[in-house]
């Protein structure tokens, strides 16, 4: 068994924090509640988003720069399918995934036999290609108009127009994830894809069909960052390219740099601390510096790689 | 090992201080939110609202506050980006004591913050976002500015009717803003027999224009319209001269802006802009002259429309108090020539989108300088 | 469209040109990405943020926007020392103690370096575009040298090109005729060998970011004259394309990046002036992915091996 869900297990450590995440919308907050709620929820957004990037350089040990680009897939294709035909978000939602699934696959199939660092650039090169398709295409995503109006989430007829019930929403959908994920890495599968990041070729020679499972890998990761997207498409109720930038793939990098690549507490964890810190230092630094506060970003990946590679919360095994 | 409960500690400390830096201080001032790109590669526009709003700030507690309590501008950046307009928008969202916004400048911007503003009951004024959806899509946006779609029909006219060209090339930024106007202004053209002998495009953050420039060289057009932002519209113009174009160039309000000055090849360029800093009474005359006493620096039209659009809200909010609904309230009621805000770009008034009627102006670069166009088309 | 032959014709030859002097660009960039890959198998992010640097150093020098102005040659010198020195700096602070973890490590702290470069000259110069005051360059550079008909090369654009074909030769002299170049080779071919027959690694590595770095400010600061514009994120996107070049020409090859950055310059100019200018930037990636799939070893490379330095 893998201990890196220690958190998972040890009963004085996730009851609070479980219990802090489930009623964080009814504590009292006072005047700043739906802000504090706003920034939890693109919290836990963030947090699938890590969750699903995880699964590529986590549990296969193959860089993914262009994360992003199935996030944005997600939410175009939310969006399209909200404006066009108003469909219900629960019918969206696995059909996003699976859009994004799709090209989680069309994009790993050629790449299976790349190292890792080519394997990264043509992440990157993919992704930058989707974003200029989906900038430039203007008849089918309206280009940097941008997609505005999009209709709010809806449960059983009901729209989700309170800032707690898209909490929720976002919290089932991170559940979820974590199930699948859990399970997962926990089965055949995991213990696979372990096999192929520890050594291609030893995993290869005892049978395991890497190809195969590289695939199953690049499929769940792009469908994860999908569901994400579809959600933030409906959630945000606006959707433009500029929303799905180079740095947004390298932000969800660093959460799970931080976390410990292939720990799934840890990818929670770094998206935890991260995200709540760009906006404590958006409110903290002078309007000239805040711009420029990702370079504690950058430096922080730096710091990680040469201290504590492993990340805060690291794989660990018997 | 004790990590876990570090974090856990470390968490809730995050949360605490994200709660108590979102709780302001002084409830005694009044607070308008000022949000725009104050940094990047758009801050010199940004700056100019920051000033607009900084100076009408000044100006109201001189003469003693809306009644009786001072104002207080806030200022918070966005780099003109979709999703740090919304974390913006949300902090002023859920502020009670913030009952109007000014902002933002890009269109990619405002949309991203009006679906949080509309939910809010949070009326908002933009002086410088110019997509026609805007207004269609809230009815809290209020905007002092007029819409690209008529600024590319003016253009269109202005270029036809004042510069009698015949031929026009149009050099345009992959961005809403660009799309709009160069859409407005191709229709607008056919329709006056202008003739658009091409149409190329560039995105903003290539600094290299030779491909589609040296095409323009072969079309022989008698002006290229350059629908895009100044920092791009300069290097434009620089490559262009230096293979050899010798057009004239045009272009919009977004290419209303210092940096041009600096730029010798720019000479002649002509662009429109809601505000002429030359031309006007006794107010315009002092705002230029407080303006520049203040900042050192000439007021651009980013800067004449803040000032107004802080005007009228210290007008609402004097009018109705600081309520959100009473203040959109007494906004929409502006609607009409005889109810409009007089300030220093005119008469200010509504239509049921929240969009406004405004005339545009020419003005060209003579000598390194910005001067009202001899001609102007009413 | 341009209708007669002779338009058509010197369109082309125009767009040539300006291909061509992109393309020296590209090479100039690519040349650090494949000096550094060729001896450590480590694709350096920075690099496109040193070619940044060199940019925006020139432009504060002469300038006078550290309180100084200095004289165009001085500043310009100063400028690529400082750049050769900047990547001397980030192979000691950020990749010598990764040199024995996964090569994954090493490639993240490169994009962390990257970010971090890229912010800290948001904060120290803004995010405004940056122009060289027209007093202090030399005025030649903008004139025209050559012209035909509606055809015009101008003077930097030959600087340019002369740049990047000179400096080429000479790295190549160095590679394969200097003892420097030989211990280049070495550590390329086997580390753990080449440190053995007493070559001292460090020092070689620290000599070829020094090399790959200067070469890279020198690129940042014709490109900085050439569209006369600097700003911060100008070494993201060169950067990319720069390392797309140097995929193409076979990593590691120093002539592999010259032809890279030729072919991808001109396919960018062509593409954006016959096809479609928005998806300039597209071409390059879509070149970079099909080379990487298709035939990862590039122009210039032997297959099934990324060993450098045979060019």
């Amino acid at each position: 068994m893998h201990l890196d869900d220690r958190l998972f297990h040890d009963k004085k450590l996730y009851l609070p924090l479980l219990i802090v995440v489930l009623i964080l919308p009814w504590l009292p907050l006072g005047q700043a509640g739906p802000y504090v709620i706003r920034i939890a929820t693109l919290t836990l957004l963030y947090m699938v988003l890590a969750q699903g990037l995880n699964v590529v350089p986590g549990f296969t040990g193959l860089l993914d720069l262009g994360y992003v680009g199935f996030f944005g897939i997600g939410a175009y294709t939310a969006a399209l399918l909200t404006i066009h035909y108003h469909w219900s978000l629960w019918l969206i939602l696995p059909l996003a995934a699976l859009n994004g699934a799709l090209w989680g696959v069309l994009r790993g199939a050629p790449s299976l036999r790349l190292t890792d660092d080519y394997f990264a650039i043509v992440t990157f090169g993919f992704s930058e290609l989707i974003i200029l398709v989906i900038k430039n295409e203007l008849w089918l995503t309206r280009g940097p108009m941008g997609i505005p109006g999009i209709a709010r989430p809806e449960l059983f007829g009901v729209v989700l127009d309170q800032p707690w019930q898209t909490y929720y929403l976002i919290l089932f959908l991170l559940l979820l994830v974590l199930w699948v994920v859990v399970r997962i890495r926990n089965s055949r599968l995991g213990r696979a894809w372990f096999a192929i990041r520890e050594d291609e070729i030893a995993a290869e020679c005892v049978g395991i069909n890497v190809a195969r499972y590289k695939i199953i890998a690049f499929a769940l990761s792009a469908a994860i960052g999908a569901l994400a997207g579809a959600f933030y498409a409906r959630w945000f109720r606006f959707v433009h390219p500029d929303m799905f930038k180079f740095w947004e793939s390298i932000l969800i990098l660093c959460l799970i740099v931080l976390g410990g690549m292939g720990s799934i507490s840890g990818a929670l964890l770094g998206a935890l601390l991260l995200i709540p810190l760009t906006e404590v230092l958006r409110i903290i630094l002078p309007s000239e510096f805040s711009s420029a506060r990702y370079l504690l970003f950058g430096l922080l990946i730096v710091v990680m790689m040469r201290w504590r590679p492993a990340g805060l919360l690291p794989v660990e095994r018997e | 090992m004790n990590t876990g409960r570090f974090f856990l500690v470390l968490a809730g400390l995050v949360l605490l201080s994200l709660s108590a830096g979102s709780v302001w201080a002084q409830a005694e001032k009044i607070k308008i939110p000022v949000a725009a790109p104050f940094t990047g590669p758009l801050a010199s526009f940004g700056e100019g609202i920051k000033n607009g709003a900084l100076l009408k700030e000044d100006e109201i507690n001189a003469s003693g506050g809306i009644n009786g309590r001072m104002v207080e501008i806030v200022l918070a950046d966005e780099l003109c980006d979709p999703q740090e307009a919304a974390a913006v928008a949300t902090r002023f969202a859920h502020d009670p004591q913030v009952v109007i916004v000014i902002g933002h400048l890009c269109s990619s911007a405002t949309l991203a913050a009006l679906p949080i503003y509309k939910e809010a009951g949070l009326p908002a004024i933009t002086p410088a976002s110019t997509n026609p959806e805007i207004g269609r899509l809230s009815s809290y946006y209020f905007r002092n500015v007029y819409r690209d779609d008529f600024q590319g029909d003016f253009l269109a006219a202005y270029a036809e009717k004042v510069k009698k060209f015949k031929k026009v090339a149009i050099f345009y930024e992959v961005n809403d803003y660009a799309l709009g106007l160069k859409d407005a202004f191709t229709k607008a053209a056919e329709k006056l027999g202008l003739r658009i002998v091409g149409a190329e495009s560039y995105m903003a953050k290539t600094a290299d224009f030779k491909a589609q420039l040296s095409k323009f060289k072969m079309l022989r057009p008698d002006a290229v319209f350059i629908a895009g932002y100044a920092p791009q519209a300069t290097l434009i113009i620089s490559q262009a001269r230096s293979l050899g174009l010798k057009c004239a160039f045009f272009g919009a309000d977004g290419l209303d802006d210092a940096v041009l000055l600096k730029n010798p090849d720019a000479e002649g360029l002509f662009v429109t802009t809601p505000f002429l800093a030359d031309q006007g009474g006794a107010r315009v005359n002092d705002f230029v002259e407080h303006y520049r006493e203040k900042f050192s620096l000439e007021p651009n039209w980013f800067a004449a429309n803040t000032y107004d659009a802080v005007g009228m809200a210290a007008a609402a909010i004097a009018a109705v108090g600081l309520d959100r609904g009473k203040v959109r309230a007494w906004l929409a009621g502006v609607s009409s020539p005889e109810k409009a805000y007089q300030g220093i770009t005119g008469a200010t008034y509504f239509d049921e989108n929240g969009d406004c009627l405004k005339a545009a102006l020419v003005k060209m670069i003579r000598d390194g300088r910005w001067v009202s166009a001899g001609e102007q088309l009413r | 469209m341009p209708t007669t032959l002779l338009e058509q014709s010197s369109l082309f030859l125009q767009q040539f040109v300006n291909g061509m002097t992109l393309g020296s660009i590209y090479a100039l960039i690519a040349v650090g990405y494949t000096m550094v890959y060729g001896v450590i198998q480590l694709i350096n992010f920075a690099h496109g943020e040193i070619y940044m640097l060199g940019a925006f150093l020139s432009f504060s020098l002469v300038s006078g926007f550290f309180g100084v102005g200095l004289p165009f040659v001085l500043a310009v010198t100063i400028a690529v020392l400082v750049c050769a020195l900047a990547g001397v700096l980030l192979d000691l602070v950020a990749y010598r103690p990764l040199r024995r973890s996964p090569r994954l490590a090493a490639l993240i702290t490169a994009i962390g370096m990257s970010i971090f470069l890229q912010n800290l000259a948001l904060l120290i110069w803004g995010g405004q575009i940056r122009s060289f005051p027209r007093a202090v360059i030399p005025v030649f550079l903008f004139a025209p040298a050559l012209q035909f008909g509606e055809v015009v090369v101008s003077w930097l654009q030959v600087v340019i090109l002369l740049t990047a074909v000179i400096l080429m030769v000479v790295l190549q002299l160095i590679v394969h005729y200097t003892r420097l170049g030989r211990a280049m080779r070495a550590i390329a071919q086997d580390q753990t060998a080449a440190a053995l027959m007493g070559v001292n690694v460090d020092r070689v590595v620290s000599y070829t970011f020094a090399l790959g770095s200067g070469l890279g400010g020198v690129a940042g600061i014709l490109v900085g004259l050439y569209y006369n514009a600097v700003y911060p994120t100008m070494g993201y996107l060169a950067g990319i394309k720069a390392f797309a070049a140097a995929v193409l020409g076979g990593i590691g090859s120093i002539p592999g990046a010259i032809l890279g950055g030729g072919i991808l310059g001109l396919a960018e100019v062509f593409g954006a002036g016959y096809i479609s200018s928005s998806y300039g930037d597209g071409i390059a990636y879509a070149i970079m992915i099909l080379v990487i799939l298709v035939k990862p070893a590039g122009l210039f490379g032997r297959p099934s091996s990324n060993k450098l330095y045979r060019g």
